[in-house]
């Protein structure tokens, strides 16, 4: 469960994020959407405690952005825009580096990394140093680490991006997944089909702040367009930046 | 803790893995005792060669000055032919020096005036020093030794121009004199102290931002300090190994080379004096690290990271190079600066001098503070946003 409320980050002039109101339940599949450089990944990261706001409230479960990080950190997983690996540790080794660091041990981090091998259908390269994996096995290993511990909440920061087609179907159909199992996803992009595709809630931001907020069913009435595209436009009032 | 445990594990294995870095650093610090035992070769051959050995010197024209020659061969001098152009054979390096005796010689001798001979040699040659030293004494002596006799003849004492009588006492045994070579020593072994945890150091900080692993690492449930904290341990067995490493080189290059036959000295390193300057050695390595941390965290690339941290390096181990050539007495005061009052100590300790315990204790605690001062402005560095995103 994420909510925020009157969320505001600036960088020397530049008002990144503006008052940015929302909240994301468990079960559900939340978007944000918005061109490039509409503040999704600066509010994404003010959620992953990396970036402290300038003012408003940003609560997951309950526990407060900047006043309980660690608590915060704990419920999180995370597969940020930075996906660094490292190459001399197999991907058992840098999955499990991220598990004892989230407080797993022995038997039951094991287990875990089994399964989530198992998962995401990585059993063969498990066991191999990552240097030279390619870039769709660097992200399988970034997702498990990121999953490692079984968050309540998993925030993806652009996730298809740079993927191919295949890939990103395989991507999409373990969002669901990770939906179906009662997690709380917050996704951003700027593809309007993915989201589309996706998302149960999506939120639309433009400059740092809320443009529009709904079902896509919702968005359509809206607007009264009859496809998002022409909706989305329609809200953001250009078109730069959308693909 | 246990934090802190998990990031020291990873990163020494990461490190471990990446067998070139470690290697050559190891193999960096054998570059010291390899030098120190060359030095000591080179520095002691020239020095005490054929002074025992009866000296070759090639002689134009001996047969115009027979009294000479017999006095050169009384101090066990063999006269040899000279060779055809004695200029171009000294600058050649065949001879280190060739005596030269005009024609007019005999002339001007037998007249009682000054007689002039020449002397060919390369001042700039250091293996000729000790030859054309011993050449240019004899041919003073008997300067002095014709002289002395001439004014006897006409019945003055030779005392007449002796003015000075010349005593020498010199205060440098055997022993400070080679120390002069050996006072490199504590310079190698801060160098090595910084630059073996160098690598890792790199990696885990300037190299994590490079290739993009900092951010997803510090989205885990864990205190920023614990992430520099973790770091910064790892270099510790780096370094202390570089350490290891460098006083077991020197040990092994100072008792395998017979320095007495070099030197003429007798001189070791036993092992306790090399686990002394181990154990005082240990905050440096704290303080090494600690420092370099801090710099490599400003660093985004670990090209850029690469160009900081050899001056690091360089910096403290400065004073070191000086006292080879200026030796300071050890104070409180020079205890208190990191670095600088280890290399004093290592220095007295080799040198067999009495070791002040309260400058031992200073020493250590005030390389411990600074270093901690380093860790916390490191904490502090990786506290900021800035650490992630510029």
């Amino acid at each position: 469960m994420i909510e925020v409320q009157g969320l505001s980050k600036s960088f020397g002039k530049i008002k990144a994020v503006q008052n940015l109101s929302f909240s994301a339940s468990n079960g559900q599949i939340t978007g944000l959407l918005g061109p490039n450089g509409a503040g999704k990944s600066t509010t994404l990261r003010m959620l992953y405690t990396l970036l402290k706001p300038d003012s408003g409230l940003a609560r997951i479960d309950g526990f407060d952005v900047t006043q309980s990080p660690i608590d915060v950190q704990a419920r999180i997983g995370v597969l940020s825009d930075a996906q660094g690996i490292y190459e001399r540790l197999t991907a058992r080794e840098n999955i499990r580096y991220f598990g004892k660091l989230h407080g797993l041990r022995g038997q039951k981090l094991e287990k875990r990394m089994d399964e989530l091998l198992i998962i995401l259908d990585m059993q063969s390269i498990a066991n191999r140093k990552m240097e030279g994996f390619s870039t769709g096995e660097q992200l399988k290993v970034a997702i498990a680490r990121a999953l490692v511990h079984d968050p309540g909440n998993v925030l993806l920061d652009e996730p298809t991006n740079g993927l191919d087609v295949k890939s990103t179907r395989a991507m999409r159909q373990f969002i669901r997944k990770l939906r179906d199992d009662g997690k709380c996803i917050l996704l951003t992009s700027h593809i309007m089909q993915e989201v589309a595709a996706l998302c149960d809630q999506i939120i639309i931001i433009s400059n740092g702040i809320v443009a529009a907020q709904g079902t896509s069913d919702e968005l359509l009435h809206k607007t009264g367009k009859d496809n998002l595209e022409d909706a989305f436009i329609e809200i953001i009032g250009s078109e730069d930046g959308l693909a | 803790m246990k934090q802190i445990w998990i990031i020291f594990e990873k990163e020494v294995l990461d490190g471990i893995r990446d067998t070139r870095s470690w290697v050559t650093g190891l193999l960096g610090a054998l570059i010291g005792p390899i030098l120190l035992g060359v030095m000591l070769v080179v520095v002691g051959s020239s020095m005490r060669e054929d002074i025992d050995k009866s000296l070759t010197l090639p002689v134009q024209n001996p047969e115009y000055a027979p009294s000479l020659m017999q006095f050169l061969e009384r101090y066990d001098v063999i006269i040899a032919p000279a060779p055809a152009d004695p200029e171009t054979a000294v600058k050649l390096g065949d001879v280190d020096v060739v005596l030269v005796i005009p024609k007019e010689f005999g002339e001007d001798f037998s007249s009682s005036k000054p007689a002039t001979i020449q002397l060919v040699l390369d001042s700039s040659r250091q293996s000729a020093a000790v030859n054309i030293t011993r050449v240019q004494k004899l041919l003073e002596g008997y300067n002095m030794y014709t002289g002395k006799l001439r004014l006897v003849v006409r019945g003055f004492s030779p005392e007449v121009i002796e003015v000075i009588s010349i005593d020498k006492v010199d205060v440098a045994t055997p022993e400070t004199r080679a120390m002069i070579v050996i006072s490199m020593l504590p310079y190698f072994i801060i160098v090595v102290i910084f630059t073996g945890a160098l690598p890792i150091i790199i990696d885990s900080t300037a190299g994590e931002r490079e290739r993009k692993s900092l951010e997803p690492l510090l989205i885990n449930p864990a205190p920023r300090r614990a992430f520099v904290l973790g770091k910064l341990l790892s270099a510790f067995p780096f370094s202390i190994a570089s350490l290891a490493i460098v006083l077991i080189g020197f040990g092994v290059a100072i008792n395998v080379i017979p320095i007495e036959k070099y030197l003429g000295i007798q001189f070791g390193l036993s092992l306790m004096t090399l686990f002394w300057i181990f154990l005082i050695c240990l905050p440096m390595v704290f303080f090494a690290s600690a420092i370099q941390i801090l710099v490599a965290s400003f660093a985004r690339t670990t090209k850029e990271a690469g160009t900081y941290l050899p001056f690091i390096a360089l910096i403290p181990a400065l004073p070191g190079m000086a006292l080879a050539f200026f030796p300071v007495k050890a104070t409180m005061w020079l205890m208190l600066i990191p670095t600088f009052g280890q290399q004093l100590l290592i220095n007295q300790m080799m040198r067999l001098e009495p070791i002040n315990a309260w400058h031992v204790i200073a020493s250590v605690l005030a390389t411990i503070l600074v270093a901690t001062i380093f860790t916390w402005l490191a904490t502090i560095l990786y506290k900021r946003e800035r650490i992630l995103f510029r």
